[in-house]
């Protein structure tokens, strides 16, 4: 997030696309929903109708997958009608022209083809949007999850570069971090291209830095590979040993049935995780591990804030903190490491190499002398000891690379649209009362409130297909077929299905396509063709 | 000249931004109060924490009474004490306030007054109890413990905005209801507690550890949710190694003591019994067995080794969790960087 | 849901400048709809239409009594039994329906044509007992006229009301003539030199109009006869933000029944008054807040606001008629902007006060309906002429209302400052042998036939003699009543009316209704007499509206004046 939770609450409008944040960030729609009765206006754009749609001034239906078309629509009537802020783009931002290029050819009549939004309600967003000043955008991964989803997520900033929406409070281009440390596992150089604090490691200078700091003579620096291609080199055995530490591919990968396949053939996988998961059951080794409130440390929130995580309990029998584990390897394979706690390996590693932690340490975090837990967390970038924090990003237009760089995006569809064979859009995500595969909301008494799958679908299709609320039917695509309850609701538009994988049993990815950004790798859980029938 | 203000004799400087129950209570003085918190600000229905103004021919509710300058108050004479008795006694006239069983025995606003006040037996009448709503998943309901005091209802409105709880029927029979005075398990409540959390007796508890745990025999942790990524401030009252119950982080960033229900009930699953208690290694024919943590990490090594050896770093992958701490990623990847010798490393960062 | 009714809803909303505002109407119009009964369905559009949550117009629904969250019959027989009710024979014409009827109350017949409900004061003090039939009153009734009543609307036929009461106008000012057919019409008005004032007062600067109203020294005839022009200088000078001026008539103070008569047969000098304060006070909206069970009397006023309209004369204020509940509490002036916000009537903690702070969070004037209907004969007049009227500090026209036991019960139009003596005599003698006398309704303390003798009838000169004028409502009460049954009636009225909202009114008026009814059904001690007056000494000041003490300072007296009579219930 450029900008923070603590400025939704004076936030003038906000523009939420592809975020449901009443059932996965709960929170956060809190302060949406305070910021609207001080009198906030909010554009909703998303094919659900869901409890914020509901509460929108301005609630835009687009379809599965047509994001960029939607955001052109609107940037289109922003230059037409002379909307946009000249003077931020002027100051602050590159590459204009190619925007209005590619902008000029989504008028919202075309836009509204695509997106099934009206032109008329497309026009009304830009020009509500031009008149309230500064716009909040949020997304979630209603944008993201998309084989455009880089091209969406470059669309919103876009939009906010545009009207000049960037560098000052209850502005800026939000995505919701969908998970409690995504955030952190970004930050920390969890990903093949980057070292902690998104260093390059194709950076001569920085590669030595940190060779030198971990006592290697060298460090490769060529770009590691995403997961869909670790999990492709799996079968070729391009890839032998597959380490996965607490995550459950084989529920939350898109195409189950495929991830099995690539899993089971897999030479050596080890697993650190706190549960058997549908996973480790092609695990060669298992490796317990410490859960939270079970070790000392920090996780990142969406809004780039570190917080403090503590231990209150012993891990059970034997289970170990992971980072533990990961040392006792290094130890085996030659590596003495020093740091022999969460908050020496914070200290005197990660806010020692990379200089946007560099100004937080655990006992700015951890509080006061008296109230030693008394602290918030610090925002990076913080670059030195004495600095607060960041609140929100590109303050007064400068951004990081220097100025904002637009670009001319086409609109590309979804890899896989509905036919005479599949005719239903099924759409994807998370439910309030459950959390992923559900290993913890399921030990945490919340199947109490939510004890299976469904399948959400629209009241026009339940008629037309004569199945009753409740009623267990059939959802197929071209990659498996599910069991499921049919929860007949009027979220849902005719023609889209919208289903979650927390359970095994009628999960979403056992229909889900497996195909990917082709940058980012992620997949496109929100967007696959389906058929439904009813079964009874 | 900062203006001040007389408190029992003491003088104070006020600067116009607090009340006077404020200026009070961050100079040791106690004022007793039911029905205000600082995330809701005053609501001047319990009239318990009246105070006695020079000038003012009735007593003033502190909570919302804004100082002036030279304004002199005093906040125990016989008149306030009298007052505050009164009020408290015809609070306890109805319902069933039994703290002997209560959970929130020790930690009960209504407790700390009457203890304050002295008042050993309620004065006035006592009416039958009335029945709890059971129906919830989480939130266990006791009408006859409520005071009527209204925090639950603005947190519901006005904090979380979930619109569930309000003040239904009127005068004495006025009463807490869900959605049209349905149980609220059959309402549209979503459990996220905040009711809970503002409740300043024992009217709403969690059913979760019911009678576990007295309030006194917790420790309070602050720690991170482990949900989403908003990243809210848990406070986690423990008994021994047990959670007790969540509590928001009052005025912490980002959540200012608001949680949702996962983030307040979604923490059983530490101490499941299906949790991984040693190293497994598979056999053979498949099956696991239990192994020792130098037999696993051996053969995970050799394993690292043998493959490095004969196919390169490369060979080797790894998936981060988004899951687990910082530290337990930066060494990861540390691991995969700096001794494998690939950068095969990577976490669901998009999902 | 009907299209037609759609349409009507939001013709309803937008007529509001916030369409919260509007629940309470679109609540009304679908219980209307729906055979008197406002479900759960209807519940739900009423909050979808509002914006809001069920659970609020659940409480809004449960808050207000005119609402039916369960089926009543057809005909919804009310029977008023509150202190002048309960004084002109109420009790007997309950007992008559309930024999009737074979029900007793809270029933319905089997055949689904009657629910028999005791209520809570209906202004109809002097014209009782009343029987409000749905939204129709039936006053003066007997149980000869009651069954004549039942029979008609057997048939289905509502059946003329008796509405005739004694009404002497000595000032001349606020009540006009009733017995004339067109007396509310805007010619009759106009032909009486009607908007005379209204014509002068647009042609004053707007402080000019504050400054003749300030002179005039007029003091609030809701009750607390705080002076007017004081209150209208307490708005914000340089404010950006809009004015609003609500007329208050939601009149509600058992005893009182004084400003439906100036709105059901002089609504002209209402709307000609709300028009000059409007443009004294630059308020653009101008709101009526009558309390709901004056359906007949709205219409009368909206019927007159139409005509005035027409006769271009509220080019500078749009004024709304809106309809409330059936609560009390709401005539608190802080109260009713938040009902007028489409909540449930809890009054406000002040500050901040209405002028800086009211309906919306705007500059807000509260006035009673008779302070409003004395502004044209001020601004026509002069202060000078209007002060001649009165003694010092204590001037202008008065409606007393007269109750109870007296010969000839009614409105009687004198100058503020009139003896109490005089007006017994006007109002044809105390029926019966004096016992005691409450001259300013329900909420002040009662004052013995020896404390009423040379009482002057002004706001100074009933303080001094430790009463209150308040709404100027006299319940004469003679030596056959019981003073503890009366303080049981008493309590009723303000235990049914509590808010709830703070402790001591809710939890205070239920004690003390409950040791009440003990005393009275021989069960009680003698310590419950101290009890209770232990409660009143406390309650009184405590509670955050005058409600608590709108019981307790009644009660107290009642106990202390007459305690002998409630020693004896002790047994």
């Amino acid at each position: 997030m450029t900008n923070s939770f603590g400025e939704f609450e004076n936030a003038k409008i906000f523009f939420l696309i592809g975020t449901n944040m009443t059932e996965a960030h709960p929170v956060a729609a809190y302060l949406v929903k305070r910021a609207l009765k001080k009198g906030a206006k909010l554009i909703v754009a998303d094919p659900r109708k869901h409890d914020l749609a509901k509460k929108a001034d301005i609630y835009a239906q687009i379809k599965v997958g047509s994001d960029v078309a939607f955001l052109n629509g609107i940037m289109n009537v922003l230059l037409t009608e002379d909307l946009y802020d000249k003077k931020f783009i002027e100051e602050n931002c590159e590459n204009f022209d190619e925007l209005k290029n590619t902008v000029m050819a989504y008028p919202p009549e075309k836009a509204e083809q695509i997106s099934g939004v009206p032109a008329g309600t497309i026009r009304e967003i830009a020009r509500t949007m031009a008149a309230v000043k500064p716009a909040m955008l949020c997304y979630t991964l209603g944008i993201t999850e998309h084989t455009c989803g880089k091209n969406n997520v470059m669309s919103t900033s876009n939009l906010q570069m545009l009207l000049g929406n960037l560098g000052m409070p209850s502005a800026g281009v939000n995505p919701l971090r969908g998970q409690n440390n995504v955030q952190g596992a970004c930050d920390m150089g969890a990903l093949p291209g980057v070292y902690p604090g998104y260093q390059s490691v194709a950076n001569k200078e920085i590669k030595e830095k940190f060779a030198k700091a971990w006592g290697v003579d060298n460090l490769p620096e060529k770009p590691g590979l995403m997961i869909p291609d670790m999990m492709a080199a799996l079968p070729t055995k391009k890839v032998r040993a597959f380490y996965i530490f607490g995550e459950n591919l084989a529920n939350s990968e898109p195409n189950i049935t495929h991830v099995e396949r690539e899993l089971g053939s897999a030479e050596f996988i080890v697993c650190n995780d706190i549960f058997h998961t549908e996973t480790t059951r092609f695990a060669h080794v298992i490796l317990p591990a410490a859960a939270w409130c079970e070790d000392e440390g920090t996780f990142t929130s969406s809004e780039r804030r570190v917080n403090r995580v503590r231990k209150i309990k012993e891990a059970p029998g034997d289970a170990k903190p992971n980072w533990w584990i990961f040392k006792e390897i290094a130890k085996r394979m030659g590596h003495e490491w020093k740091s022999n706690s969460t908050r020496e390996i914070w200290d005197n590693e990660v806010s020692v190499l990379a200089p946007a932690y560099a100004g937080i340490k655990y006992s700015r975090i951890d509080g006061g002398e008296n109230e030693p837990m008394n602290r918030d967390g610090l925002q990076w970038p913080c670059p030195n000891q004495d600095h607060p924090g960041t609140q929100f990003l590109h303050r007064d237009g400068k951004f990081t690379r220097g100025k904002g760089l637009f670009k001319g995006i086409e609109w590309t569809p979804p890899a896989e649209v509905e036919d005479a064979e599949y005719p239903f859009v099924l759409s994807t995500g998370r439910r309030l009362f459950h959390y992923h595969t559900r290993t913890q909301t399921a030990r945490s008494g919340l199947d109490m409130i939510l004890p299976e799958e469904t399948a959400d679908i629209s009241h026009a299709d339940a008629r037309e297909l004569g199945i009753a609320n409740g009623e267990y039917v059939r959802v197929s695509s071209r990659r498996g077929s599910v069991k499921v309850k049919a929860r007949v609701t009027e979220q849902i538009p005719p023609g889209l299905i919208w289903m979650a994988f927390h359970f095994r049993e009628g999960n979403a990815n056992w229909l889900t396509n497996n195909v990917f950004d082709p940058e980012t790798k992620t997949a496109e859980y929100k967007a696959c063709a389906v058929k439904l029938e009813k079964i009874g | 000249m900062a203006k001040t203000i007389q408190i029992d004799g003491k003088v104070f400087p006020f600067d116009g931004t607090k009340t006077v129950l404020e200026i009070a209570r961050e100079n040791g003085i106690y004022i007793p109060s039911l029905c205000y918190h600082p995330r809701l600000g005053p609501a001047s229905k319990c009239r318990v924490c009246v105070v006695e103004v020079e000038g003012m021919r009735s007593l003033q509710t502190a909570c919302s009474l804004m100082p002036t300058d030279n304004m002199i108050v005093q906040t125990s004479t016989e008149r306030v004490i009298e007052a505050r008795k009164m009020v408290v006694n015809l609070l306890l006239a109805n319902g069933n306030h039994n703290c002997l069983y209560c959970d929130m025995n020790g930690d009960c606003e209504l407790q700390e007054v009457v203890h304050h006040l002295g008042i050993e037996h309620p004065a006035f009448i006592v009416e039958e109890k009335m029945e709890l709503d059971d129906s919830a998943a989480f939130i266990l309901r006791d009408p006859g413990k409520c005071i009527q005091c209204g925090r639950c209802i603005a947190g519901c409105n006005d904090q979380v905005v979930n619109e569930v709880l309000d003040f239904g029927y009127r005068g004495s029979h006025t009463a807490v209801i869900c959605d049209s005075d349905i149980p609220m398990g059959q309402s549209t409540c979503v459990q996220c507690g905040e009711c809970v959390q503002l409740c300043p007796v024992g009217a709403l508890l969690e059913k979760k550890n019911l009678r576990k745990a007295f309030p006194w025999e917790t420790r309070k942790v602050r720690t991170t949710c482990p949900y989403c990524g908003v990243g809210c401030q848990l406070e986690l009252h423990v008994k021994g190694e047990q959670i007790i119950r969540v509590r928001g982080v009052e005025g912490a960033q980002p959540n200012l003591g608001r949680l949702c229900v996962k983030g307040r009930y979604g923490y059983d699953f530490i101490y499941s019994p299906d949790r991984l208690t040693t190293p497994l290694i598979r056999e053979k024919d498949g099956n696991l067995r239990e192994a020792g943590w130098d037999e696993a990490l051996d053969l995970v090594a050799n394993k690292f080794k043998q493959i490095i050896s004969e196919s390169g770093p490369d060979a080797i992958a790894g998936v981060s969790c988004a899951r687990s701490v910082n530290e337990d990623s930066y060494n990861m990847q540390k691991l995969f960087r700096s001794v494998i010798g690939t950068n095969n490393i990577d976490h669901c960062a998009r999902t | 849901m009907k299209e037609k009714t759609r349409e009507k809803i939001n013709t309803i909303i937008k007529k509001y400048p916030e369409k919260q505002s509007a629940v309470m109407p679109v609540m009304q119009l679908l219980q209307k709809e729906n055979k008197n009964h406002l479900n759960l369905a209807g519940m739900k559009d009423a909050a979808r239409a509002a914006g809001l949550g069920l659970n609020r117009v659940y409480g809004i629904a449960t808050y207000y009594t005119l609402f039916n969250t369960k089926p009543v019959g057809k005909y919804h027989l009310q029977v008023d039994t509150c202190v002048p009710g309960f004084l002109h024979g109420a009790d007997k014409i309950v007992r008559h329906l309930e024999k009737k009827l074979g029900i007793s109350v809270g029933e319905t017949t089997k055949d689904k044509l009657f629910t028999l409900s005791t209520v809570q004061d209906l202004a109809s003090c002097a014209t009782g007992p009343v029987i409000q039939v749905n939204d129709r009153y039936y006053e003066n009734m007997t149980p000869a006229k009651t069954d004549k009543l039942i029979e008609s609307l057997k048939k289905g036929k509502y059946p003329e009301s008796d509405t005739s009461m004694n009404i002497v106008s000595k000032s001349n000012i606020l009540l006009n003539d009733r017995t004339q057919k067109d007396c509310t019409g805007l010619a009759f008005y106009k032909k009486n030199g009607g908007y005379r004032a209204l014509k002068k007062a647009m042609t004053m600067e707007p402080e000019q109009i504050i400054d003749e109203v300030k002179e005039s020294q007029i003091r609030g005839r809701g009750g607390a006869g705080f002076p007017a022009g004081m209150k209208w200088s307490f708005l914000p000078k340089n404010d950006t933000r809009p004015v609003y001026l609500i007329c208050n008539a939601d009149e509600g103070e058992p005893g009182t029944f004084k400003d439906r008569q100036i709105m059901e047969f002089n609504p002209h000098l209402v709307v000609e008054g709300i028009a000059i304060s409007a443009r004294a006070i630059k308020a653009a909206k101008a709101f009526i807040y009558i309390r709901g069970e004056f359906g007949w009397i709205a219409d009368i006023l909206e019927k007159a606001i139409e005509e005035a309209k027409k006769d271009g004369q509220l080019s500078h204020v749009d004024i709304l008629v809106h309809r409330g509940g059936g609560s009390y509490v709401c005539g608190d002036e802080t109260a009713q902007i938040e009902s007028l916000e489409g909540m449930r009537g809890n009054p406000r903690v002040k500050p901040p006060f209405p002028a800086n702070f009211g309906l919306y969070g705007c500059p807000t004037v509260v006035n009673n309906v008779e302070t409003l209907a004395n502004v044209p004969y001020i601004v026509e007049k002069g202060a000078a002429a209007y002060r001649k009227i009165g003694n010092p500090n204590n001037h202008g026209p008065k409606i007393y209302g007269i109750s109870g036991h007296v010969n000839k019960p009614g409105v009687y139009e004198y100058p503020l400052g009139t003896k109490l003596d005089e007006l017994l005599k006007a109002a044809g003698g105390v029926k019966g042998t004096l016992k005691g006398v409450i001259v300013g309704g329900l909420s002040v303390a009662i004052l013995t036939a020896k404390e009423a003798k040379n009482l002057v009838l002004d706001y100074d000169s009933c303080q001094k003699a430790g009463t209150a004028l308040g709404s100027g409502g006299i319940i004469v009460i003679n030596d056959t009543v019981s003073i503890p049954e009366l303080a049981l009636r008493t309590i009723e009225f303000y235990h049914h009316e509590s808010c709830g909202q703070c402790v001591p009114c809710r939890e205070g008026s239920h004690v003390i209704t409950a040791k009440l009814r003990g005393l009275l059904a021989g069960k009680g001690k003698m310590e419950d007499i101290d009890l209770i007056l232990h409660l009143c000494k406390n309650i009184k000041g405590l509670t955050l509206c005058p409600t608590g003490e709108a019981f307790s300072v009644p009660i107290q007296a009642m106990i202390t004046k007459y305690r002998k009579e409630f020693e004896a219930l002790v047994k």
